[in-house]
């Protein structure tokens, strides 16, 4: 199978005061070699929280995840650092993501020290590295808050690039950046793509970079994939309600189309993730909910098109 | 300029001043715009042009040190706000122009209930006694949309989600009908199925109040669904101004035509590459002695570096400053 | 980090810099007391209870026993402000250890050890440091000991609160996505960016413990061979009635010198701020 990530009825929960959250329900998804997955959902849909699962950054209550066919669960001491090497994060926030108080070389060589990387050869690394993304070789002495946060974000994909990584999951990259300085790490990270062949988890709420980048998108709403399909399939015809409801309700920035189109706008707000409805997760604001949907919750069916959906009525 | 109805809100020449010790940083530099009753007009940017502290500066809300208005008039109903004393000015913020602001979560007063919040603006202007004025807030809550609004009157912010929060600074800035509503990226921190009702909201609102909008955001796609004019601003002047339509089909400023470029639009052909726009905005500290956009701009020129453009008419109802855009036939 | 702009946004603080000038003065003097002062400050040097002023070599007149006030003074300089450097060093150490622990790993080791801050917090300051030197004996480690185990719980209170705010940075999330250990993390990379304010809290901790050295050492149970201001103003206790400059002088200098440590204090405030770590 050419999977590097296989996930497979993935459970994440978290303790809080109130009671548990139910972060992650049952999500099963893979991804192929050289495959960019866009993961979409709004706050509060488990997208960045099964992106840190991934990496054993929070812990799995239950399901499988597995790297190039091996289960990352059992992983520890080398195997676990090799495991590393394969997948990296880019995250959301460049002014949370690097130590104040590094240099950028020292950022960026770290996870190449970790790896038992010699100093010298970690320094050449960086160079060659900052070279990639489009710094300066001056960058290398300066601190995270002498530059912008366009190139912050650049710093943070250098770091993740060190050890030559199948797969990067990158956590909303973009959005905390200006509209212009956006593209400038999207065309970045698709010249890499084209460069070396890394594949992308690609985490976001917004619609229309999603759209741009990915290969294929995955739908989540509280914790549950509700559907899954090639990016072409998703736009031109999306078949949930939840997925419908979210593409209608996206700006596009087109005057003239934004007259045009027809809308519904979705009503309502999203439920507590601590004591999700029975059912269908959506079906509280769903409209075109009917009984059963209250009780009986929908699995992932695949269409004949290829495409998976969660509803009883597609 | 307008001839018809009297504008509203005119903004004229308006410059606000950052006294820092690092120098007096020119934040908006000459800025004018107007706005008429029932019209939304969009003031886009992005971080650090200016278009949070005009808004501020609308409203007299400056941190004083050390933003200041150097210069310009803000004209509201005949009078100049910037020239009003501040006891005067109480009486116009709330009541004659409200506004709503980005993170609607630390914009509430996290120990006081809703209810109570829209009371306080209702009794600071309108003299309305605690009854009639718990009863006018649940009216607004209503008016807004908020969900069970009667249970809600009495919960805190925490209590309630980014959406609804927004909900409740809307009714507290149009409690008193205000003439102008100014919206400082009211959508931005809110997810986008949240984001399309609040639009839809405020379109709802604006019908039924004639209020005239400024709409503050970075975000095309919001002045796309929302706007009637578009004002572009850049290091803290405004580089293009132009009817929605005209703006999107047609921009004449090279820095307009990169951020339209730069985002995508669903649908679109996937492209090889979106198209960015290089470099970053040179800070304010530092500004360069031409054209704040040179550095950046695809079809600069040797003028570009030395003088700076100003704003030139070349169609009507369009305003660019841009020495490469005069050259293009109306 | 940036020195001259540390030193620049310090001096900026008039206080501070007022402070700092001070503190450096008395350091000096404590360091030269043995070249400005060579005779041993406890030996009789003239008639007991001469007022300053009344023999002009010697300007701060004489104690009790006739011996040099400005002598005892300057040489008590370097006592002071060892114990009090020594006893914030310890507080700190125990302080940022237990802070950082608590902080960083949560759960029951956090319950834990903040429970056990509070069974410090609860038992009265000087009663403890009284306590524990009348155990332990009276001398200078033995003091220094005892201050920096009644001081700590403050430093560790602002460490974990720093280490909590610091733990779910993304930055620290990338060390452990990269494999990170635990002891690389906390002390290579959280402990750099929560310490600015612990700083400024160990610098008012000197200060403090300059108080309760001055306190023991006015009570008598304070080390015998070394003559800290406390102990100045312990001796001239009986004599308040007629010879009060004996207790009035050390304790003007002790006032003076925890007066500039708390300006210190603000200086390292403003210098060490928000500006530097982003944001």
């Amino acid at each position: 199978m050419n999977e590097l990530l296989s996930m497979h009825d993935v459970h994440v929960r978290f303790q809080i005061a109130a009671g548990t959250v139910r972060a992650v329900n049952g999500v099963s998804l893979g991804l192929a070699v050289g495959e960019t997955l866009g993961l979409v959902g709004e706050s509060g849909c488990g997208k960045s929280t099964l992106g840190k699962a991934i990496l054993k950054l929070v812990p799995v209550a239950s399901g499988k995840i597995s790297i190039e066919g091996t289960d990352v669960a059992p992983l520890a001491g080398a195997a676990l650092a090799e495991m590393r090497r394969k997948v990296q994060m880019i995250f959301q926030d460049p002014y949370g993501s690097l130590n104040p108080r590094s240099t950028v070389a020292r950022s960026v060589a770290q996870p190449l020290l970790i790896a038992g990387w010699k100093s010298d050869a970690a320094a050449a690394r960086v160079d060659t590295l900052l070279g990639w993304v489009g710094l300066p070789a001056d960058a290398k002495q300066r601190f995270p808050h002498e530059f912008s946060g366009g190139q912050r974000q650049r710093i943070g994909i250098a770091r993740a690039l060190a050890l030559n990584p199948r797969l990067i999951i990158c956590d909303e990259p973009v959005s905390s950046l200006d509209v212009s300085v956006r593209a400038q790490v999207i065309n970045l990270l698709e010249d890499l793509k084209a460069r070396f062949g890394v594949s992308y988890l690609f985490i976001s709420h917004d619609l229309s970079i999603v759209e741009h980048i990915a290969d294929r998108v995955a739908v989540m709403y509280l914790g549950y994939i509700v559907e899954v399909g090639a990016r072409d399939h998703i736009w031109r015809n999306p078949l949930h309600p939840y997925t419908k409801a979210l593409l209608e309700a996206a700006p596009i920035a087109n005057p003239r189309l934004a007259r045009a189109r027809k809308r519904t706008v979705l009503q309502g707000e999203l439920p507590s993730a601590i004591d999700p409805p029975a059912g269908c997760p959506f079906h509280s604001r769903c409209p075109i909910a009917e009984e059963r949907c209250k009780t009986d919750k929908p699995q992932l069916r695949t269409m004949s098109n290829g495409a998976q959906v969660a509803c009883h009525f597609v | 300029m307008a001839a018809a109805p009297p504008t509203t809100l005119e903004v004229t020449g308006l410059s606000t001043t950052l006294f820092t010790r690092g120098g007096e940083l020119k934040a908006v530099d000459g800025l004018s715009l107007a706005v008429d009753k029932g019209e939304t007009v969009a003031l886009v940017g992005e971080s650090g042009c200016g278009k949070s502290l005009t808004a501020l500066s609308i409203m007299r809300l400056l941190p004083d040190p050390p933003a200041r208005i150097v210069a310009g008039a803000v004209r509201l109903g005949g009078r100049d706000l910037v020239a009003l004393s501040e006891r005067a000015m109480l009486e116009v913020r709330g009541r004659e122009i409200g506004m709503i602001f980005q993170d609607p979560l630390s914009s509430l007063n996290p120990v006081a209930t809703i209810g109570r919040q829209i009371a306080e603006v209702l009794t600071a202007h309108t003299g309305l006694g605690r009854t009639r004025a718990r009863d006018r807030s649940l009216e607004l809550l209503e008016q807004v949309g908020m969900p069970d609004a009667a249970r809600r009157l009495d919960a805190y912010p925490h209590q309630l989600s980014g959406g609804m929060c927004q909900r409740v600074m809307i009714a507290m800035a149009i409690a008193c009908n205000p003439s102008v509503l100014i919206a400082d990226e009211p959508t931005t921190a809110l997810d986008v199925t949240v984001q399309a009702q609040v639009l839809t909201l405020l379109k709802r609102l604006q019908a039924e109040q004639h209020m005239a909008i400024i709409f503050i955001t970075h975000d095309l796609g919001v002045v796309a669904e929302t706007a009637r004019r578009v004002v572009v601003m850049y290091a803290g002047r405004k580089v293009e101004e132009a009817d929605v339509d005209d703006l999107f089909e047609r921009p004449l400023h090279p820095y307009t035509a990169g951020l339209i470029a730069a985002t995508p639009v669903p649908g679109a052909e996937r492209a090889r590459r979106l198209a960015d726009i290089p470099g970053t905005v040179p800070p304010l500290g530092s500004l360069p002695a031409g054209c704040a956009f040179a550095d950046r701009c695809p079809r600069v020129m040797p003028r570009c570096r030395r003088e700076k453009p100003q704003l030139t008419s070349p169609a009507p109802g369009r305003l660019v400053a841009c020495f490469a855009a005069e050259k293009v036939p109306g | 980090m940036d020195q001259s702009a540390f030193l620049g946004r310090f001096s900026r603080n008039r206080g501070a810099l007022g402070g700092a000038v001070v503190i450096l003065m008395v350091a000096s003097g404590g360091l030269l007391a043995p070249a400005l002062f060579p005779t041993d400050p406890l030996r009789i040097v003239a008639a007991p209870e001469l007022w300053p002023g009344q023999d002009p070599a010697l300007p701060l007149g004489t104690d009790s026993l006739g011996r040099d006030i400005l002598a005892m003074l300057v040489h008590g300089a370097r006592a002071t402000l060892l114990i009090g450097l020594f006893a914030s060093a310890v507080a700190t150490i125990i302080g940022v250890s237990v802070g950082a622990m608590a902080g960083y790993f949560g759960g029951w080791l956090d319950e834990g050890l903040m429970r056990g801050a509070e069974l410090f917090q609860t038992i009265p300051n000087l009663i403890f440091v009284l306590t524990i030197v009348v155990i332990l004996g009276s001398t200078l480690s033995h003091i220094v000991i005892a201050i920096g185990i009644v001081s700590w719980t403050p430093i560790a209170r602002l460490t974990r609160a720093e280490f909590l705010a610091l733990r779910d940075r993304e930055f620290v999330q990338a060390c452990r996505a990269m494999g990170m250990g635990h002891g690389r993390i906390i002390l290579g990379e959280i402990l750099p960016n929560a310490l600015p304010p612990v700083i400024v809290l160990s610098s008012l901790v000197v200060a403090g413990a300059i108080l309760f050295e001055s306190a023991v050492s006015f009570l008598g149970l304070g080390d015998p061979n070394v003559a800290s201001w406390g102990r100045l103003v312990g001796d001239g206790r009986q004599l308040i009635r007629s010879a009060w400059y004996i207790s009035a002088i050390p304790g003007l200098a002790i006032m003076v010198t925890v007066l500039c440590l708390n300006l210190i204090g603000d200086g390292l405030n403003d210098a060490l701020n928000p500006k530097l770590r982003d944001r």
